[in-house]
Order: structure tokens, then sequence, then C-alpha cells
């Protein structure tokens, strides 16, 4: 069995919310950490078990939205029916379960806004050619490269380019900050403190700043 | 023409095949799970005429079953690993080109599915589903909300409707100790999934993998597909690494498993599937390494080893086990030989 959200195989702890299986951190980060203390935790204060079972019962029949008789008007879909099958009978049923469909949104995404292309457009990527032109095979990052080419660039051509240098800088930091910062050399660790300053990200900066030092100090 | 997997692709020694799926509603009719045969049958003719018959073949469901063509459709990971987009097929309709790297299904768990697929890693299918979905965007009245993006019977699509998923063969990252766990913690930190292609069964230690995104709200379709192309080549980095790990620290049996994976791949008169990709595996992980040059062994044929042997047709009760695992190492000795 795996976690519905980000697909983690679960052994040890299964989560269900709503009959679907979440980990333990997944659980957490859709916000129902109050409902996974540990026993040691509850053990702390003699009455304090008996305020956490009724909070908690309290709270999981705010979950348990299956049992409203709710349905939709025109396709006839019940609540539960929803519940149960994770899917929708129409359009309107978006207005009808209106309340439910965020909170599944944030159980399953996070979030539930919208942040994608309008229909009959297409989606800007300006990205896509550079997305698609690397190869793998080629070396990861290359922030000599990069940084450097930025000041050889003439004044005069740099003005309409400066989108494209500057979403280039940020794409390269956004790649660093996610970074598994002990996959990355010194070189490019002394490069990335210096475009994360010159960006004016510290604190990514600063997380760089910390590995190089702990290797130094660990040699 | 060849089917699409049958074509070179980038990084073609760790990626298998880029996909890219955009599902869609339309306005004024019911999702399929509740729609009646009349609404099933007026949304069918809708779809029908504005499907760009220069560029798709294909049509309902009924007529591709009784044109027998299922087990090509099946092949060129068309109709869903089991079939399903081929069930219930008087509501359905499957719209593909000739190569199959394009298709639009119809009726199936939302009313349009488009699929863009190719050998490889090759995120530029995007496009191709793109300018197909945002054809029928502007030939359809299409579900869309401001607040929630396109509108899907799933919850889990609500948004941009579009998943990407890359099928990655990693044997070595799966034979390295705790190699999976490993990735996966870090596909989490993409916030995409990864899952085995196969959890149950003879395929289960395949070592093929798909990797999917998961967000359809809160990002741009652009941000899915940079989010994706990082996290891809941090993949292919890792395995490339770790094969590299595996085949100098233990060259001899490396190589020994490697030819014997040959011979028996070449040679073999009957071979169940389990033991087809268990041998991929030991090619795949050596084949990069092998200097001796005696076997002729690219990677597009081992690619199109993995694709036929995981997608082949389950006929059940039609034909028995022995005569399957004739015609399936028939099949691989055939393109081992360079004869398909």
């Amino acid at each position: 069995m795996r976690c519905e959200r980000c697909g983690v195989e679960l052994t040890n702890k299964i989560i269900k919310i709503n009959d679907v299986p979440y980990c333990e951190n997944c659980a957490r980060l859709m916000g129902y950490g109050k409902f996974l203390r540990n026993p040691e935790e509850m053990l702390g204060s003699a009455f304090s078990p008996f305020d956490e079972i009724a909070s908690t019962i309290m709270q999981m029949s705010d979950l348990d939205f299956g049992n409203s008789a709710l349905s939709c008007p025109k396709c006839g879909m019940t609540l539960r029916d929803f519940e149960k099958k994770g899917r929708l009978g129409c359009i309107e049923c978006y207005n009808t379960f209106n309340d439910y469909i965020v909170k599944e949104m944030f159980k399953q995404q996070g979030v539930s806004t919208y942040g994608g292309r309008m229909p009959g457009r297409t989606a800007e990527l300006p990205g896509l050619e550079k997305i698609d032109a690397p190869s793998a095979k080629k070396e990861d990052i290359n922030l000599e490269t990069e940084t450097a080419d930025k000041p050889e660039e003439p004044v005069a051509q740099k003005e309409p380019e400066a989108p494209a240098a500057e979403e280039g800088g940020a794409e390269l930091l956004a790649k660093l900050a996610k970074a598994d910062l002990g996959m990355l050399s010194d070189e490019e660790l002394e490069n990335g403190i210096k475009l994360a300053a010159a960006n004016e990200d510290y604190i990514l900066a600063s997380k760089l700043r910390d590995e190089l030092k702990g290797r130094k100090e660990g040699n | 023409m060849k089917i699409w997997y049958e074509k070179e692709g980038r990084d073609e020694d760790v990626v298998l095949s880029t996909k890219a799926c955009i599902v869609r509603n339309i306005k004024g009719y019911n999702f399929p799970s509740k729609m009646d045969e009349k609404d099933a049958n007026s949304l069918l003719k809708k779809v029908d005429s504005v499907i760009d018959r220069n560029v798709f073949s294909g049509g309902m469901a009924t007529d591709i079953i009784s044109s027998g063509d299922t087990a090509t459709l099946m092949k060129a990971q068309v109709s869903g690993r089991d079939g399903s987009l081929l069930f219930a097929p008087d509501r359905k309709a499957i719209y593909y080109t000739e190569d199959y790297s394009l298709s639009i299904a119809v009726g199936n768990s939302e009313h349009l599915t488009i699929k863009a697929q190719a050998a490889g890693h090759d995120i530029s299918i995007y496009r191709r589903a793109e300018k197909a979905a945002v054809e029928l965007e502007k030939k359809l009245d299409i579900a869309y909300s401001e607040k929630y993006g396109f509108l899907t019977s799933s919850v889990k699509l609500t948004g941009t409707g579009l998943k990407i998923l890359y099928t990655v063969a990693i044997p070595a990252i799966a034979k390295t100790e705790g190699g999976i766990a490993a990735l996966r913690q870090r596909v989490g930190q993409y916030e995409w999934t990864i899952y085995p292609f196969a959890e149950q069964g003879e395929l289960n230690e395949s070592s093929v993998y798909i990797i999917a995104s998961v967000s359809t709200l809160g990002v741009s379709e652009e941000e899915i597909l940079a989010r994706g192309e990082m996290l891809i080549e941090d993949v292919i980095k890792a395995e490339r690494a770790c094969r590299e790990q595996l085949a100098t620290k233990k060259k001899t049996q490396m190589q020994d498993l490697y030819g014997r994976a040959y011979g028996l791949m070449r040679f073999a008169t009957l071979m169940s599937r389990r033991e087809a990709l268990d041998s991929i595996c030991w090619l795949r992980l050596f084949r990069d390494y092998d200097d001796s040059c005696e076997f002729d062994c690219k990677w597009k044929m081992l690619n199109m080893i993995t694709q036929e042997v995981c997608w082949e047709q389950q006929r059940r009760g039609e034909i028995n086990t022995q005569t399957a695992q004739k015609q399936r190492a028939e099949r691989i000795r055939k393109i081992l030989k360079g004869d398909d």
C-alpha cells in the first residue's frame, strides 16, 4: 500500500483519512498532526488523555462528511458516493459540494487555487527550449559558465535580454535551493554562494556557506 | 510506420519513455460515470465531428475491436495497461496518430484524455499534447472555472488536468542498498511521486519505475515541466553513477551475468516475463562497460524488449503458458538479431 499523496510505501504506520491511506509525514503536512500524538505525550498529564480523546472524537466527526445526505441536483451524486469513489458526477457537483471539494483539494495537493493556463491558449513555457536542450550526459550545473557569462553581455544588448538572464539566474537558484547540497562540489558551492548573494537570497547563501564550512572543518 | 517507442530517444539508457496526459471535460454533459447512453452517444458524435481526420485515425472503440487492432493499441500503450480503454466500448472512442505517439480517448474516466508519448527523455511531447488540447478547447465548450481551472471528475486532476510521466529503468539504483528509498525522498522533494511499474506478479522486480507529477493546482504547466526536468536529470545521473560503481567494483561478476543474460535472451526457446526482465536488467547494467564488443545489444533493442514485455497483452485462456513463453522468446530473439 502506498501513500496517496507522496507515493511512499506504507509499512509500519498507515493513516487513513476518509479511507484514503497516507504516510505519517503527509498526514501531518495536511494538518492532521493533532490527531497523531504519541502515547507518551498524552501520558504527560493525568487528565489529558480524556481531553485528547474527547477533542479528537469531536474533530474526527467534523471530518466524516460522508454522513451528510447532500446530493447534486443535476446528476444525483451524493456526498457519500463522492467520498467513496473520489469522483464527481458533473460540473454542478463543484457547486453542490464546494466546501468538501476544497477540503479534498487541500488534503491531496495542499492548495485549491489554479495556477495554469486558460482554455484555448498555450502555456507560457519560455524554458521549454532550455529544458529540452541540455542532455543529462553533459555536466550537471555549470555555475562557472552561467555566472561568468553575465558580465560579458554588452550593456546595449542587456536590456532586451534581461528577463531571460534573470530567469536563468532564478532557475539556477531554484535548482540550488532544492539540490542535495552534499552532491555539489566545493567549487559549485562557492559559485552558488556568490550567485545567491548577488540575487540577495541570503538564506540560500548562508545554507551553502554552512555546507562549505562544515566540509572544511570536517577535513 | 514505426511505433513511437521503436524510435531513438535521448537518455534512453535510463528513460524508456516520456508521456504527457491532459484531461478535459465538455460542458453540458455529466462526467462519464454519471452519463446515460444518449449523452454518451451524443458526446462521441460531438467529439468525432471536431477530430482532425488528416492527423488521427481510429474512432469508435467497437470498430477498433472488430478490426482486431487491440493488440497493437495495447503494445503502443494507447489503450491502458489492462486495455481498460476498450471496456464498455460502445461508450468510448480512441483516435490516434500513425505512430500512436498522440492519442485522444473519449468517454473514459474523463470526457477527453489526450496523451502524447515519446521514446526516451523528451519533454517536448508536452507541446504535442497541448497543441491537440488547445485545438479541442477552441472547438468545444470545455468545463473550466477561473478558480479551479479545468474541471474534472477526479479531484486529483482538477486544475491543469496535466500529468507528466517518465518511465525509467533503474536496475542499479534498485540493486544499491537504500537506493530506492533515497530516490523516493528526492522525488518527494519535488512534489512528484515514484512507483514501480508493477507491485505484484511477474513484473514486480522489473526495476522499471514510473515517476509522475502529482500537483495540478497551485502550479503552472511551466513549473510542472521544470520540476520534472530537474528531477529526471537527477535520476539519470544517480542511475549512471550507481551503474559505474557496480561495473567497476564487481566487474568480473557483472561481465559474467551480462554474458549469461545475453545468451539466454538471444538463444532461449521459452522465456517468462520475469526471466526476460531480469536478463534485461543485467544487460542494462553492464552494456556501457562491456569492452569485449562481442554482443550487438543496442539501447533501442533493450528498450523495445522492455516495453513489449511490460505492455504485452495478457490473453488469458486464449493460449497456454508455454505458447506465450515461446512467442515471447521468438520476439526477443528477433529484436536482438536486428530483424525488427
